[in-house]
Parts: C-alpha cells; sequence; structure tokens
C-alpha cells in the first residue's frame, strides 16, 4: 500500500500544515539572509525559530496524511526537513560565491569572504 | 581577490543544468515507455481494458490489499444488447470519444478528473445511481444525452445545453463511458458508491431517496 | 531619436518594433481573457446567462485558451524585444518574422470565431481537425496546432539565425534550446487516440512541461535580461543563476510530471514519483527567499523603471505562494485523491498563472513603452502614477479575492463532494449548492470585477504612461558605462 488517504477530519490539518511549511520555511530563509546579509547575529536564534515552527509543521502534516505508516513516505519527511534546513545554507553560499566577481573590477569593493558589503 | 569557487562558477553550473536536464528527461522517456505499455487499451497489467470490455459489466469494488477501489470485471452483459468484437468495440468507443470531444465536453465535466467544474465528474458516471436501475440506464443516459434541456438536473438551474447529439452519437458515448470506468485510477474517484448491478430484483434500488442523503452529513 | 514622451517607432530597434505589435495583440488578448472569465463566472451564480447562445463550456475554452495565447504572444515579443540588443545584430529574417506576425493573428481571430460561432460539430475526426479539439488548454482545431508549430518554427529561426550571427551569450544558450523543446513537446498533443488514458498522458507532456518547465525557464530568461538592463546587474552573475535556475527548475520539473500521473490510469508508481518531487519541489523556490533578499540588499533596487521592478517584486511573491504555498497544499497524492479536479485546482491555477507569468509579461510591458516612448522617466515621483498603481492594486486584490473565495469552495467541495459523496452526481450537486460553494462563486464574481477594473485601468495606463514626462529615464545598466 504505497499511498494512505487522509481521513475527513484531518483535511482542514493537513491543507494549514502544508501552507505552513511553505510559509515558515520562507520566513526562515528570510530572516537567515537578513541576518547574514546585514550581520545581525542576535537574529539567527529567530531564523531557527522559524526553522522549528516548520519542523512542527512537517511532523503534523506527516501525521494527518498518514506519511509515517509507511518506510518510503517516512523518508520523504527525513529529506523534506534536511532539505529546508540545508537550502538557505547552500544558496547564500552561491550568493556570495557568485557575487565575489563583482569586486574584480574594483565594482563595490568588500572584505574578502564577507558578505557585509552592504554596510561597511 | 582570488577567483570564483569552483563550486560557484558558470561553467560547473552549465555543465549541471545540462546534465540534470538530460538525465531527467531520460528517466522520464524510460518511464514513458513504460507508462505507454501499461495504459495501451488491452495491455497485461490490465490497467486499461481492451474496449470489448463494453460486453461486460463492469463494477467498482473497495480491495482491502490495495485500500482502495477498484474496477471488476462481472459476467457478459452486452451494451444495447449487442455483443461486439474488439475491432466493433473499439469503432464504437472512439466514435464516442470524438463525440466527447467534438462537443467540448471537457469545458464543463471532467474525465478523469481532469477538464472544467461546471458539471459532475464523469469518470465513473456509467456507474452513477442517478440512472436510476441497471435496466433503464443504457436508454435514460441516450435520451438525456440526445436532449438534457428538459431532464431533471438539480436545484440550482444549472443544465447541460442541447449539443445536437444524434442517437448514433449517444450510443457511442455511452460506450465510452462505459468502457472509461473500467480504467483503474489508483481508488479515483473514492468512496464512491456505484448503481447496483446485481441480478437481484431491482425494485430495492430504485425506491432509494438519493437526492439529498449524502449531502445530509456536512450540512451539520 | 524623437521627443521625450512621444510614442515612435523611431525610438526601437527592428525586434522592438515587432515586439509592440505581439504585445498589442497580448494585452487585446488578455482583455478577452477578462471579459469570458467574468461571463463564465456569472453562469456559476446565473445558469441561464446567455444560455444556449454562449454556453459556460465555450465561455470557460475562450477564457483559457486567450490566456495561452496572450501569455504566447507576450513571451514572443518580450523575447523579439531583447533580441537584438542581446545578439548585438539586427534581427535575421525580420521581414519574414512580420509575415509570421500576421498569420499567426490570422490564426488565432479565425480560431476564435469559431469557438464563439460554430462552437461544436459532429462526432468526427473533421471536427477536430477544423472546429475544436475539445481537450483542455489546446482546442485549437489541428490545423491552427500545424499552424502553431510552424510560426514557432519561424519565431524560434529568428531567434536562433540572430544570436548565431551576432553574440551568443549564455542566455542565448538558454533561450534557443527552450524554443526547441517549446515546438517540440506541442507535438505530443497533436494526435487522435479513442484512449483516453493515453490521451490525457500525453496531453499533460504538452500542458505540464510546457507550463511548468518550458514556461518558467523562458521567464527566468526574460528575468536574467531585466536584472542586466533595469538593475545593472553584472552578466555573469546572472547567466550563472540562470544555469542554477535551469537545473532546478527542469530537475524538479520534468519528473514533476508525476503529480498529474496520479489518476488517470497510469501505474502507480507514479504516485511515489510524483509524490517524491512534490514534496521536495517547494524546497528550491523557499530557499531562493535567500537569493532575492541578497540581491534586494546588494542593488538596493535601484530602478529606472519602478512600475516594471514593481510587478517583477510580485512575479516572486506571486510565484512564492501560487506556485509554492498553493500547490504544496494539495498537491500529495494522500490529500490530491480529494482535491483533483475540484476548485482547489482553479484556485491554484489562477494565482499560480497570474504570480508566475502575467506579473512577468506586464513588466515587459512596462518596460517597452519607456522605450517606445524615447527612453522617458519611469522612476518614482512619475506624472501620473496613480494610475499604474491602482491598476496593480486592482489587478492583485481582485487576483487574490477570487483565489481564496475559490479556495473556500474547493475546500467545501473536497470534503463534501469528493470524501463525504464520492463524486457521483448527487455528490456533486450537494457539493454545488452548499453556501460555502455559493458564496465563495459571490466572491470570486467580486473580485473577477475588480480584476477587470484593474485590466481596464492597466490598459489605459499603458497607453498613457509617460506621456507628459519630460526627464529622459536613469541609467542603471551596468553594461553600458
Amino acid at each position: 500500500m504505497i499511498v494512505e488517504p487522509v481521513a475527513l477530519a484531518n483535511f482542514f490539518t493537513v491543507f494549514f500544515s502544508a501552507a505552513m511549511v511553505i510559509l515558515t520555511g520562507a520566513v526562515y530563509a528570510l530572516l537567515f539572509a537578513y541576518s547574514r546579509l546585514r550581520q545581525r547575529a542576535r537574529l539567527m536564534p529567530l531564523a531557527y525559530v522559524a526553522y522549528l515552527g516548520l519542523s512542527v509543521s512537517v511532523y503534523t502534516l506527516a501525521q494527518a496524511a498518514n506519511l509515517f505508516n509507511d518506510t518510503f513516505w517516512t523518508f520523504i519527511v527525513g529529506l523534506m526537513l534536511l532539505g529546508y534546513f540545508a537550502a538557505p545554507h547552500v544558496v547564500w553560499h552561491l550568493c556570495v560565491a557568485t557575487h565575489d566577481q563583482e569586486s574584480v573590477d574594483g565594482h563595490k569593493p568588500h572584505d574578502e569572504g564577507n558578505p557585509s558589503f552592504i554596510r561597511p | 581577490m582570488s577567483q570564483t569557487a569552483w563550486w560557484a562558477s558558470e561553467s560547473l553550473w552549465r555543465k549541471s543544468a545540462i546534465w540534470v536536464t538530460g538525465v531527467s528527461f531520460i528517466f522520464l522517456i524510460f518511464l514513458t515507455f513504460d507508462t505507454v505499455d501499461h495504459i495501451t487499451a488491452g495491455s497485461k497489467s490490465g490497467r486499461v481494458k481492451a474496449y470489448s470490455v463494453i460486453n461486460n459489466r463492469i463494477d467498482y469494488v473497495f480491495d482491502a490489499k490495495r485500500n482502495m477501489q477498484v474496477p471488476v470485471i462481472g459476467p457478459v452483459e452486452p451494451l444495447f444488447g449487442k455483443v461486439l468484437t474488439e475491432e466493433e468495440a473499439e469503432a464504437l468507443v472512439s466514435k464516442g470519444k470524438l463525440t466527447t470531444q467534438s462537443k467540448n465536453c471537457m469545458n464543463c465535466h471532467t474525465l478523469l478528473g481532469n477538464g472544467s467544474y461546471y458539471a459532475p465528474d464523469l469518470t465513473k458516471s456509467w456507474l452513477d445511481q442517478s440512472w436510476g436501475s441497471k435496466e433503464t440506464r443504457e436508454k435514460s443516459m441516450v435520451e438525456f444525452l440526445m436532449d438534457p434541456t428538459d431532464k431533471l438536473h438539480n436545484s440550482l438551474g444549472r443544465k447541460m445545453p442541447n449539443l445536437g447529439i444524434t442517437e448514433e452519437e449517444a450510443k457511442a458515448t455511452v460506450a465510452f463511458l462505459k468502457w472509461m470506468s473500467s480504467i483503474d485510477t489508483n481508488g479515483f474517484p473514492a468512496n464512491f458508491k456505484p448503481l447496483d448491478q446485481s441480478d437481484a430484483p431491482v425494485a430495492t434500488v430504485t425506491a432509494e431517496p438519493a437526492p439529498k442523503a449524502s449531502a445530509a452529513p456536512a450540512q451539520q | 531619436m524623437s521627443a521625450l514622451g512621444i510614442i515612435s517607432n523611431a525610438n526601437l530597434n527592428g525586434g522592438q518594433k515587432l515586439a509592440v505589435k505581439y504585445f498589442t495583440v497580448s494585452l487585446a488578448l488578455f482583455g478577452a481573457q477578462v471579459l469570458f472569465g467574468l461571463l463564465a463566472g456569472i453562469q456559476y451564480l446565473n445558469p441561464d446567462f446567455l444560455f444556449g447562445i454562449l454556453d459556460f463550456s465555450v465561455n470557460r475554452m475562450v477564457h483559457i485558451n486567450a490566456m495561452v495565447v496572450w501569455l504566447l504572444f507576450g513571451f514572443i515579443g518580450s523575447v523579439y524585444w531583447l533580441l537584438e540588443d542581446e545578439s548585438g545584430t539586427p534581427v535575421v529574417g525580420l521581414g519574414l518574422g512580420n509575415l509570421n506576425f500576421w498569420i499567426f493573428t490570422l490564426a488565432v481571430v479565425v480560431v476564435v470565431l469559431v469557438y464563439l460561432l460554430i462552437q461544436v460539430g459532429p462526432g468526427e475526426l473533421k471536427s477536430i481537425w477544423l472546429i475544436n479539439e475539445g481537450r483542455e488548454y489546446i482546442e485549437a482545431p489541428r490545423w491552427a496546432d500545424i499552424g502553431i508549430v510552424v510560426c514557432v518554427l519561424i519565431f524560434f529561426f529568428n531567434v536562433a539565425a540572430t544570436f548565431m550571427k551576432g553574440r551568443f551569450t549564455g542566455i542565448a544558450g538558454v533561450l534557443v534550446l527552450d524554443l526547441v523543446a517549446l515546438a517540440g513537446l506541442y507535438l505530443a498533443g497533436m494526435w487522435y487516440t479513442p484512449n483516453i488514458s493515453m490521451d490525457q498522458h500525453w496531453w499533460w507532456w504538452v500542458i505540464h512541461l510546457w507550463v511548468e518547465a518550458t514556461w518558467e525557464v523562458l521567464v527566468g530568461c526574460l528575468m536574467a535580461y531585466g536584472l542586466i538592463k533595469t538593475m545593472g546587474v553584472r552578466r555573469k552573475i546572472v547567466e550563472t543563476w540562470l544555469y542554477i535556475e535551469v537545473a532546478l527548475m527542469f530537475g524538479s520539473g520534468i519528473l514533476g510530471l508525476g503529480h498529474h500521473y496520479f489518476w488517470i490510469g497510469t501505474p502507480e508508481y507514479w504516485l511515489t514519483i510524483g509524490g517524491f518531487f512534490s514534496a521536495l519541489e517547494p524546497i528550491p523556490l523557499v530557499a531562493m527567499v535567500v537569493h532575492a533578499v541578497f540581491d534586494a540588499g546588494y542593488h538596493k533596487l535601484k530602478s529606472s523603471n519602478t512600475p516594471a521592478l514593481a510587478w517583477i517584486i510580485g512575479q516572486a511573491f506571486g510565484n512564492f505562494f501560487g506556485a509554492g504555498v498553493w500547490g504544496f497544499m494539495h498537491t500529495l497524492p494522500q490529500i490530491n485523491l480529494y482535491t483533483h479536479g475540484t476548485q482547489w485546482t482553479a484556485s491554484h491555477g489562477h494565482l499560480a498563472f497570474f504570480g508566475a507569468y502575467v506579473t512577468m509579461i506586464l513588466a515587459f510591458f512596462y518596460l517597452a513603452i519607456q522605450k517606445w516612448r524615447g527612453n522617458v522617466w519611469m522612476g518614482s515621483n512619475l506624472v501620473g502614477s496613480w494610475k499604474w498603481k491602482w491598476s496593480m492594486f486592482l489587478l492583485w486584490t481582485g487576483m487574490i479575492a477570487m483565489t481564496m473565495a475559490l479556495l473556500i469552495s474547493g475546500y467545501e467541495q473536497s470534503q463534501i463532494e469528493r470524501a463525504i459523496g464520492g463524486s457521483d452526481w448527487v455528490a456533486y450537486f450537494a457539493a454545488q449548492e452548499h453556501p460555502w460553494f455559493v458564496q465563495g462563486m459571490v466572491w470570486r464574481m467580486i473580485g473577477g470585477w475588480t480584476f477587470a477594473a484593474g485590466f481596464v485601468l492597466l490598459a489605459w495606463d499603458l497607453m498613457t504612461i509617460g506621456k507628459r514626462e519630460t526627464r529622459p529615464a536613469l541609467v542603471v545598466d551596468a553594461e553600458s558605462h
């Protein structure tokens, strides 16, 4: 049995928690990026609070959508948690590394590896 | 200033884009070959039945092992009282399919859940209890298709227009709908309660007050 | 160059002269989409409205076909717009391209007239060849299908030949390959079969792989060009990111096709493949928020064209909510079993198409009108800027209202029709009669009228914006200094 359909009583939970997965994911990414960009270390814990919210949403969704009843779907849940956690880090590093070229022409000076070029 | 890191370089990502696209597409091609095999009419896996399945009773029954309703082929019950060869059946179903396309059914109805949402889903319409009994079903369907406007629809006033469907086209459309109801759709639609097609007297079925009953739980 | 603020073709290069023709037809068809959407929406509330004259099926068909074609015209126009600039050479075969435009437009007019006046035919192959194919989104009769492929190939020739002659940039490479896919995929939907499973299997190749793969990449190319031109981002960075996006979009989009193969007769393994991609597809979309914040902080959103920039920012939000949030809410097969083929789909479709594509093309309309008027000032405190701001506000408000209303109707429908009633005739109408559904349709209509008002204002604005401006545009292009 690959898929166990959602019970009627869980419809709302599924819709709501699924939306919350994406929204908390975005808040996490937003706070993460903003904290790094403006070098506001104090914001970073908030980013991880958002990620915690995402984890709770993923867990709630997985419960309501019967994902834990099957190995494959449990594996997907794990991948989601990992993917949402890591992806903003990866994208950030890519942003910094790709924009490194900018400074070659003295276009916008900044310290080596320091992304705080917006407000030195 | 140092060179861009290799993992952020333009050339690496250009290659990645090409490889990712290529590999995904090759996977898709392989899956497509397999899928086309499964969904060819009369395929070995039985997901999509041969057209001559319209010679038999088709039911939609819960399968505990798969945890879903699946089409079940029953005894011989020819459509319009005539057993057809596979070629004849295909020609009839094809005529019906052409009718559904040329009459633009899909821009009000859904078929296999795809289409528009202004009228009921047709996936299992052959098995719908609203046709009354299995004895009157074929006739009711043909009459409805040929001139739907004065038939009972709903209390909304929404109704199907007269699309100039001929008797030949209507019969073919019924054949197409019967054939479509035999497709294994992984349990879509779920919880569908098919028309009673058993050979027992049908009086108990027709007496059932269908309309408001199923809507009741939702109104609370 | 003629005086600032006056529309003049002298301000445009050859490709751009052709582009504004495509944009004009595109805008008109956008109007048709809105109009027929309104008619279809009214019929939900008053089924007797135009019954037997323009039935719901006709209005709905024109509504969605006008959308496909106006977006396509918008994309084609946008590509012609950037072609000479990007390649550094005049368009090769521009005369042919012009002829192609007129043939394409004429064909669209004929198809729509046949839809409206003939509507349906007998159940024979000739109806499919001449009147309509009866397959959602690609209803265009077969003769028009062939015409579309020929027109896209001529367009492709213009694009490929021009880039070959001039600079073959990274954007050019992606664009050319994407157009090959665009033309090639359309062929998958151009044959008849009595087998509805087979039919829908290939039909999704066209619909999904166009909309969720090739169109996305096309928008990526337009966005890349737009970033260089309006915000002065350096080419090497933009092209690296374009490749990253192509990898992500094709990597998730091609096999993401699986989420359409849950219930149409295709094998059970598609539940697994579709589920896998459905669950993980939003991750890159969400992570791109980081990129947006980074870019916004880096470039400080200085722009020479405020309306265009505002629509591009809207694109980021619209795509995120329409595709990300609205998609993920109902795409896992465990819940899609009940939401498939309900107003859920309509809710998601409206927001996703608007968010991902409409916004982008409107941004290009604004870029085009700026140049057409001699590169007039379109920064902040633009004369008469209330029009673009209000049209944007009304379009967004109307769209959000429609999306929310359809969501509520779809939510009710998934429960009463699908889960409880089992999707039969009686269950369908039980759901349609429910107050949540009916009220959803009322609010959708209010959203629709709001959107229509926004469209009227948009059309007026595009005809007048920059007319009374005397300041030249701000220069931000990194490549030009």
